[in-house]
């Protein structure tokens, strides 16, 4: 069976939990697929408009593969106050890409985040599940080493 | 020989896990992973015993592992940042292995299958236990009305979306004593009446949800949670700060679009799948078991007038010890930065503090004899909101502060009504020329307005109080908003 076919199987409940659906179709594939999109709601027993009002709607869903990894740098207010904007512009510079871009390689993906819980060690930024503190423009160049691979 | 490591997320960005593995090869080395007391600047602070209770080494490197036994520890009532402080919420954070049930006890829980649902109610009413997610509203009300509503059906759910940026409490909570927010979810279950509980968490605590699902296994396993009592479920949101936002949270834990539910009916009467729900902060939940340990009245006898018990603060921003702070309400703001927070750091002078996150407002040095509690904070023209308290120095460009507030509304609004939705967006924009010293009289005067409108016919606290931190920065600093290119 297809993968697709395989986590809708699982998610087929009463009633049926449009978001959790989504979650763990992007677990399994890396993105949620417009294509996807009737046969999730199909699944379901929902409309794809049902479907669609809700992938559109969540930050976490995307609908396009994004890099190896993700790094979502925060723009929360405790990160702003310890220079969080430096950081970023030093991170796009390295990247070579925009916030809400991919680079190139397809190595990483950068989003922005409105707090990690982090924000003692402000200014900070996730990658993939690891969550880093004092993300300063000197740190940067180490810290994406770790995640060349 | 037991050595303790927090294993929080905070602890862990400053090199916990690497503390660990590298203590781990000490020979006779007992590494226990706790979670953090919140003292975050002394992360990673690594713990033993001794006679006369635990003490502690600082800041840790993995490479002093080796001979850090040789050095003597710091008994923990020696640093002033935790023995100043009156912990009852965050009693276990930093010192036990989160996930050990049967050091957790669950002795809250075993006293209230001994007490009748109303009762327990009567506690918290008498507790004064007012919400701390937000909006401050007294938990024993709420639970007195979904208990009264008849229904086969009805569910408690924790709101751990936790979105206002400078805050954390809730993350500690959950990955430093799990089994207290279960405990009070269990309790107040009991006490109206439903057999059936959700956790929301934010997809941003990848660590608070991995031990919340462990601790959850381990207290069905020990017969704390179970088919007959209590059944507990943990869900994880999808990035949305309106998700935050009780009835939001409800459409999103049905599926749906995260968007604002008008109010009434309320949740208490008509919340998730249209059944009585009661929706509390984590921490509000976590506050429970002491408050039926204790009594209610131990609970009302600390803090202020109005605002009864402990806060948990947290200090974030541009200042030197950064941390949660768990004291009685009462404390001046003042004292809260420099008492506990040590002032900012080298080269930083204070300018500006936000309280309450991007709903709540921006004071500044005058305002700092507020004290905190609830009615103070309204009466200065601001909300306690979720007890963030960020500091901002000299450095900051007040425009630029303003401008990153309605981006982030813009960003975040759910898009039902228009006030918010087109408001955020005009009123950015205006910002966005401010900062480039272009707005004029007459945007300012539109900004004005717009947040007027948002104010008075936003249908959710979202656009109501989003123009309040825009708001409080003009008042006190709009000096700034007259430099002209
Ligand atoms: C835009 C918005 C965001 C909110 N975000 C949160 C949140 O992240 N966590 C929370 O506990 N309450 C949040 N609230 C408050 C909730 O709507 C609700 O009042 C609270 O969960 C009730 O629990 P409490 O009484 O224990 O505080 C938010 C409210 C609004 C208007
Ligand atoms: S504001 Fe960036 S981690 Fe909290």
């Amino acid at each position: 069976m297809p993968p697709l076919a395989q986590v809708l199987e699982r998610c087929a409940t009463t009633p049926p939990n449009i978001l959790a659906t989504l979650q763990k179709v992007q677990a399994t594939l890396g993105y949620v697929p417009h294509t996807a999109v009737p046969e999730i709601a199909h699944a379901l027993g929902v409309t794809d408009s049902d479907v669609a009002g809700v992938l559109s709607f969540y930050h976490d869903l995307r609908t396009e593969p994004p890099g190896k990894h993700t790094i979502r740098f925060c723009l929360g207010e405790s990160c702003l106050a310890a220079g969080a904007e430096k950081s970023l512009a030093a991170i796009e510079k390295k990247l070579g890409c925009e916030l809400g871009e991919t680079t190139k390689d397809k190595r990483f993906t950068l989003e922005k985040v409105y707090c990690l819980g982090n924000c003692a060690l402000s200014p900070c930024a996730m990658i993939g599940e690891d969550v880093h503190g004092r993300v300063l423009p000197k740190t940067l160049a180490d810290l994406l080493k770790e995640y060349k691979k | 020989m037991k050595l303790y490591v927090p294993h929080d997320t905070t602890a862990v960005a400053a090199g916990a896990n690497r503390v660990a593995d590298a203590l781990r090869k000490l020979p006779g080395a007992e590494i226990v992973r706790t979670g953090s007391r919140g003292a975050f600047f002394l992360e990673p602070l690594v713990e033993v015993d001794t006679p006369a209770g635990r003490a502690a080494y600082a800041n840790v490197q993995p490479k002093q592992a080796a001979t850090l036994l040789k050095k003597k520890p710091t008994p923990i009532a020696q640093i002033p940042f935790l023995a100043q402080q009156t912990r009852f919420t965050f009693a276990n954070a930093g010192i036990t292995d989160p996930l050990d049930v049967k050091a957790y006890g669950f002795s809250a829980l075993d006293k209230a299958r001994g007490m009748g649902p109303q009762k327990l109610i009567d506690e918290v009413k008498t507790a004064q236990l007012r919400g701390r997610g937000g909006a401050a509203f007294p938990a024993g009300i709420k639970w007195q009305t979904t208990k009264d509503v008849q229904s086969p059906v009805k569910y408690v759910v924790a709101n751990a979306d936790e979105g206002d940026p400078g805050t954390y409490s809730d993350r500690m909570i959950m990955e430093g004593d799990p089994f207290r927010l279960i405990e009070g979810m269990a309790i107040c279950a009991r006490a109206v009446g439903a057999k059936k509980g959700y956790v929301y968490i934010r997809s941003e605590y990848p660590a608070a949800i991995r031990r919340m699902r462990a601790a959850a296994v381990r207290a069905l396993e020990a017969g704390m949670l179970g088919p007959e009592s209590f059944e507990l479920e943990i869900f994880i949101g999808a990035g949305a700060y309106i998700c935050g936002e009780e009835t939001a949270l409800l459409e999103s834990l049905e599926g749906k679009r995260g968007m604002v539910r008008p109010k009434p009916p309320f949740p208490a009467i008509e919340g998730l799948y249209g059944k009585p729900t009661v929706v509390n902060n984590v921490v509000t939940f976590a506050t429970v078991p002491d408050i039926i340990l204790r009594g209610g009245a131990w609970h009302a006898s600390m803090g202020t007038e109005k605002s009864k018990g402990t806060m948990p603060l947290q200090l974030a921003g541009c200042i030197k010890q950064a941390g949660l702070v768990e004291v009685p309400f009462g404390l001046t703001l003042e004292e809260a930065i420099y008492a506990f927070g040590g002032g900012l750091p080298k080269g930083s002078r204070f300018k500006a503090v936000q309280v309450g996150g991007p709903l709540g407002s921006v004071f500044p040095e005058a305002l700092l004899k507020t004290r905190i509690c609830f009615d103070e904070f309204i009466k200065a023209g601001g909300i306690l909101g979720h007890g963030g308290i960020v500091v901002f120095d000299q450095r900051t460009d007040m425009r630029v502060l303003a401008r990153h507030y309605m981006e982030f509304t813009a960003d975040e609004s759910c898009g039902k009504c228009t006030p918010c939705r087109v408001g955020s967006t005009r009123a950015k924009e205006i910002l966005d020329a401010a900062v480039k010293g272009e707005a004029t009289d007459e945007d300012y005067a539109l900004l004005n307005e717009l947040g007027d409108t948002m104010k008075s016919t936003s249908l959710c606290a979202l656009g109501g109080l989003a123009p309040e931190p825009v708001r409080t920065i003009m008042q006190y600093f709009g000096k700034e908003f007259q430099k002209r290119r």
